[in-house]
């Protein structure tokens, strides 16, 4: 039985994405990896595509304190204050919605609520998941902040954790790309550099 | 792949497109490797409404990106190499669909059909399993010989020998190819479904008693496999008796048995001029059928000479010039001034018997002997036959044997110059009207007259490699050009490409074995068959 | 643009000019300043009496050391805990429907040493019963609304009530510092501007409660309450000095120069601040002597807490430390107070990490005030009250041409 890691708290959501602040400073769960929300009856799984810190007062700033400190730690042992003064948030796109064994790899009809727990999946959750790789041309499509190149390669080489076979899921999905990305052949190439 | 996943039902891919005239093209899925998708080679395509079997005419490389082309990808990467195979890049094989097969009574019943249609977009291709192959090619029976097998599979490939002997046919390909072994075979084949009697002008000596293979190693003639089936008849005692042959009969020919029309052929080898050839026809009028070579041979050059010349209107020149031309066949210690025996009624004597003739040819390899001997015989043999079915057609007697004419060097016989004056043309064009086929090899059929060509009814390639010799044989044949692209690339020895009305549709096979000792006793026995013929000679000789 | 920045900016430069041209003569005062500071510091006893006895118009230090006493900075401890609040409210607006203010008070704990961590909170606060926003005598005839000054006051209060509360929940016996911005003395309720029952509603019913209870807790503990005044601008040390010139005693200013014209010694140091004293006596770390405030509101109403002062010189300025008579008689108290402070600004650019730390906990932004409005005013509709709203907060609230 694997634990289920509590990760975050929606504080932001709509219906392609939502947004999550970390319990823990700094351990936001890792690019590309696959977390999951309530939203009953099942639940709402996204993909981890972006992480940040900073403080939690817009206007304050983070200053260099370390000048004299031999070690980072020493630096929040001197100021225990700043701990609670930063938080580290993260962003998940949407990519599907389940009910208990059956996944639906589009769009839920309601986006996530503020104040759900977030989790990061188990492995078990990611294999069944990524069973289908529909999620991939969710991936593809989505226009944000980041690289989608580096997301797409970020959560296959997360996925590919999941399966005892790394590599024969990592073919597979190379192969879906190749479809959605026809056309588009350095795309392909250092979206495939990637995934090593 | 491995052979053994080959064999399998696997999946190749789907029809994208294509038509009924021009094949289909077949997408390539990705766990197809291209390189295991050989010409020739037999698919099925599970339409929507039937099956259809075809032949793999061509395979191409694909790519959904024409930059591929400009920048290919680094395929040295494991994981590059494995995605892209199959997806940018895809292989591409075009088909040529020939019938369709149902696994249902009813067309299990009529068998595979001629194709009328093209299956549907995205019907999965399949490679043909050998239960499909059997479906389509039969397996051995009292009318199926089994030839060789398809490319890559095991299974047999059966020749409807009855049908095959219904026409004449040809055995083609450049020296080395094997077509001595493919004959070899068809004569096997003839003789044990019995569906004719087999006369064979053999000019190498390779058929009869032994021949050679081509790293020199001996193998049986027909004689020694089917020893009460076969006679031989040696035109060169001498050479017969050197190689240890036993001769069934030793064939002289008479002067008196030439005819003008047999010189005819060998004008150009005799060097006769045209006027030399008509002075032949008026000499045999002037001393007679069955004198004129005697007497012209024996005329001396004196005033009686020189009287009669003039009197016929032959020029001097075009008399020394026959003399000369003439002379050549004194050469020819066969051509005796009286024949001891008739050789002609002793062939047909065996043939009515059922027996194979295979004529050797001795040291006398040239081809004036094997053009002046196999066409005078042929001659009065066809002359007898005819003769035979116009008689038996009036008053309702038996018909003579079905009898198949074995002719090296075809193209020698049955240019376009030649193939008026040559009886086989006469009945090439005849097609069986009195009971005789031809079966022709030739290593340059486009030196065979075109109507000839087409009067041919199934056609055993081996690999050619001249254009013209690849268009004459393919000539008026649908699906002509993927066929040539799958003749150009049949290997050097053993493959075949069969086409014609002996195949329910064209055929790539590699030949059956002959030379070892199991490929002997596998055409020595089918056992019921010789127990047949043993008593039915038995019957022969009780008469 | 509703300010002409350009008429200002010329009258911005004429000012800065004469600044720069008193400079100069600021400087001799300073020198002087500093002989007399050091030259009174021998005799103690007679300078003593002689504030005792003087009748100044200006508010004199009450003297216990030398003068020019400077004492480095003690040790740090390696464990300890600061506690700080600080407030802000949002004041009673008579155009708004109801009468009602709100005290934001930001409360801060910081561990140090081995265990570190932080406690950062705030606590708001509606007062809109009767007693809470209004003060009423004893027999209830008189009343008086808190709002303005008066407010501001309360909320001093509350400040210190809550880092009294802050206090007795910590529970390792480790050394606390309690620090508060500003100065010990409710100023706002000197010089009688309001009657007596308001004063001893926010003084001795109020503040005075809250620094008991500390003192209590200091008994067990070594517990230092500090307040910090940054950039001081007052003048009770340079008014000794100015005592120390006048040439009358006992000192009367009335009497001896009541008219305006007339010279008068104590001018020399006349002008001064104290930080600019201390600026020259002190090196960096260093806390000067104790004083102690002789402020009559100090004298009538803090028993037990008289406020002492002194400074200390940071690497970015100089500090004023008021502390309760409790610490200033504890050489550890004091010790604990000065280093802890050190160390505070050490770590927080020049001022109180946990100072800083509870004013941006207890910030009202001007958004935040609109906000709150809105949401009394909505959830008073929402109960169907009749909202009289005034025209001209309405005209202010909105911007029009």
């Amino acid at each position: 039985m694997e634990i289920v890691t509590k990760v975050g708290e929606v504080i932001e959501a709509n219906t392609k994405e939502f947004v999550a602040q970390c319990y823990q400073l700094h351990e936001p769960p890792p690019l590309g990896s696959l977390v999951k929300t309530k939203d009953a009856p099942g639940k709402i799984y996204g993909i981890v595509y972006h992480a940040e810190t900073h403080s939690l007062e817009p206007g304050r700033h983070p200053i260099a304190r370390g000048e004299e400190a031999k070690e980072e730690e020493e630096i929040f042992r001197n100021n225990p204050q700043l701990a609670k003064l930063l938080c580290t948030d993260f962003r998940a796109l949407v990519v599907g919605y389940g009910e208990g064994n059956k996944f639906h790899h589009y769009l839920p009809p309601k986006p996530a609520r503020i104040h759900n727990f977030v989790y990061l999946c188990t492995l078990d959750e990611v294999r069944n998941f990524t069973r289908s790789l529909d999620f991939l041309s969710l991936l593809m499509e989505a226009n944000l902040a980041v690289s989608m190149d580096e997301i797409v390669a970020a959560s296959l080489r997360y996925f590919s954790q999941a399966y005892d076979d790394q590599q024969a899921f990592l073919v597979k999905a190379g192969k879906e790309l190749a479809l959605l990305l026809s056309g588009e052949l350095k795309r392909l190439n250092s979206i495939l550099r990637r995934l090593k | 792949m491995t052979n053994r996943d080959l064999v399998n039902e696997e999946r190749l891919g789907v029809v994208v497109s294509g038509s009924l005239t021009k094949g289909v093209e077949v997408r390539l899925d990705s766990s197809t490797s291209v390189e295991d998708m050989v010409v020739g080679r037999y698919v099925t395509i599970e339409g929507e409404k039937r099956r259809f079997f075809g032949m793999i005419t061509d395979v191409t490389l694909e790519a959904t990106d024409p930059k591929v082309a400009v920048t290919p990808p680094d395929i040295s990467d494991p994981l590059i190499a494995e995605v892209i195979a199959g997806t940018t890049t895809y292989g591409k094989l075009h088909v040529s669909p020939y019938l369709t097969i149902s696994s249902d009574a009813v067309s299990i019943l009529e068998g595979p059909q001629p194709v009328k249609t093209v299956p549907a977009h995205f019907s999965m291709v399949k490679l043909a399993s050998q239960r499909d192959v059997e479906l389509v090619f039969g397996s051995e029976d009292e009318k199926q010989f089994y030839i060789g097998t398809p490319l890559d599979m095991e299974t047999k490939v059966c020749l409807n020998v009855s049908e095959f002997a219904k026409r004449s046919n040809g055995v083609f390909g450049k020296s080395g190819t094997g077509k001595t072994f493919l004959t070899r075979l068809l004569l096997i084949g003839i003789l044990q479904k019995q569906a004719a009697v087999s006369l064979v002008f053999d000019m190498h000596n390779e058929y009869g008693w032994e021949g050679r293979d081509e790293r020199g190693h001996k193998v049986k003639g027909l004689k020694q496999l089917f020893p009460s089936r076969i006679a031989i008849f040696s035109l060169d005692e001498e050479s017969s008796r050197r190689r240890k042959v036993n001769t069934d009969f030793v064939v002289k020919i008479g002067y008196d048995e030439i005819e003008p029309e047999d010189i005819g052929l060998l004008r150009q080898t005799l060097n006769l001029t045209e006027a030399s050839t008509q002075a032949i026809y008026q000499l045999a009028r002037e001393f007679g059928q069955r004198r004129w070579l005697g007497s012209l041979l024996s005329m001396e050059d004196g005033e009686a000479t020189k009287e009669l010349i003039s009197k016929l209107n032959i020029h001097e020149s075009t008399y020394r010039n026959l003399r000369r031309g003439l002379e050549k066949l004194r050469r020819f210690p066969f051509l005796v001034e009286q024949a001891p025996d008739n050789s002609v009624q002793r062939i047909l004597d065996y043939l009515e018997r059922g027996i194979n003739v295979i004529l050797e040819f001795g040291g006398y390899e040239d081809y004036a002997a094997y053009i002046l001997v196999a066409n005078m015989l042929s001659r009065r043999i066809h002359a007898q036959y005819q003769e035979k079915m116009e008689k038996a057609m009036g008053d309702d007697t038996a018909r003579p044997r079905p009898l198949v004419i074995t002719i090296e060097e075809a193209h020698r016989f049955l240019n376009p110059e030649l193939s008026e004056q040559t009886i086989f043309g006469t009945i090439a064009r005849e097609m069986r009207k009195y009971n005789v086929t031809l079966l022709v090899i030739d290593q340059r059929p486009s030196g065979i007259d075109d109507e000839i060509m087409s009067q041919i009814g199934t056609k055993i390639t081996c690999l050619l490699d001249n254009e013209r010799d690849v268009d004459s044989v393919l000539a008026g044949v649908t699906g002509r050009s993927e066929l040539k692209s799958v003749l150009s690339k049949l290997e050097t020895r053993q493959q075949a490409l069969i086409f014609g009305h002996a195949v329910p549709m064209p055929v790539v096979i590699k030949t059956r074995e002959y030379g070892s000792v199991a490929s002997y006793k596998e055409f020595a026995s089918p056992a019921s068959s010789e127990r047949r013929q043993k008593s039915e000679k038995d019957d022969l000789w009780a008469e | 643009m509703s300010l002409n920045l350009a008429q200002i900016a010329i009258q911005i430069d004429s000012m800065v000019a004469k600044l720069q041209a008193g400079e100069e003569e600021r400087q001799q005062r300073l020198a002087f300043a500093l002989n007399t500071l050091r030259s009174q510091s021998t005799d103690l006893t007679s300078l003593k009496r002689k504030i005792e006895t003087g009748k100044t118009t200006w508010l004199v230090a009450g003297i216990e050391d030398k003068l020019d006493a400077h004492y480095p900075a003690p040790p740090c401890p390696d464990d300890f805990v600061v506690l700080a609040t600080d407030g802000s409210h949002i004041d009673v607006d008579r155009h708004r429907p109801a009468r009602c203010f709100v005290i934001n008070i930001g409360t801060v704990r910081l561990d140090y040493g081995q265990m570190p961590a932080a406690f950062l909170s705030s606590l708001p606060l509606l007062h809109f019963e009767e007693e809470d926003v209004v003060l009423s005598s004893t027999t209830g005839s008189q009343q008086e609304m808190i709002e303005g000054p008066l407010l501001g006051v309360k909320r001093s209060v509350e400040e210190c009530r809550l880092l009294a509360e802050l206090a007795k929940g910590v529970e390792a016996k480790l050394p606390i510092a309690a620090l508060l911005d500003g100065s010990l003395v409710l100023w706002g309720l000197a010089g009688q501007v309001y009657p007596a029952f308001v004063v001893n509603a926010l003084l001795e019913n109020g503040l005075l409660k809250h620094l008991d209870e500390l003192r209590q807790l200091s008994k067990t503990r070594q517990l230092a309450l500090a307040s910090y005044i940054s950039f001081p601008r007052s003048t009770e040390v340079v008014n000794v000095l100015r005592l120390a010139l006048c040439p009358y005693e006992p000192v009367d200013c009335d009497r001896y120069c009541a008219s305006k014209s007339k010279e008068r010694d104590c001018d020399n140091v006349a002008g001064l601040l104290d930080r600019e004293l201390f600026e020259r006596v002190l090196t960096e770390g260093e806390r000067s002597a104790l004083f102690s405030s002789h402020s009559s509101i100090v004298k009538e109403h803090y028993q037990g807490h008289q406020v002492h002062f002194f400074y200390i010189k940071m690497a970015e300025e100089l500090t004023r430390i008021e502390v309760p008579q409790w610490v200033a008689e504890d050489k550890r108290l004091l010790d604990i107070t000065h280093a802890i402070i050190l160390d505070q600004c050490r770590r927080g650019q020049g001022y109180p990490v946990a100072l800083s730390e509870a004013h941006e906990k207890a910030v009202i932004t001007a958004a935040d005030r609109d906000q709150f409005w809105q949401l009394v005013e909505r959830s008073l509709a929402r109960q169907n009250k009749l909202l009289k709203s005034s025209a001209k907060a309405k005209s202010k609230r909105t911007r029009w041409v």
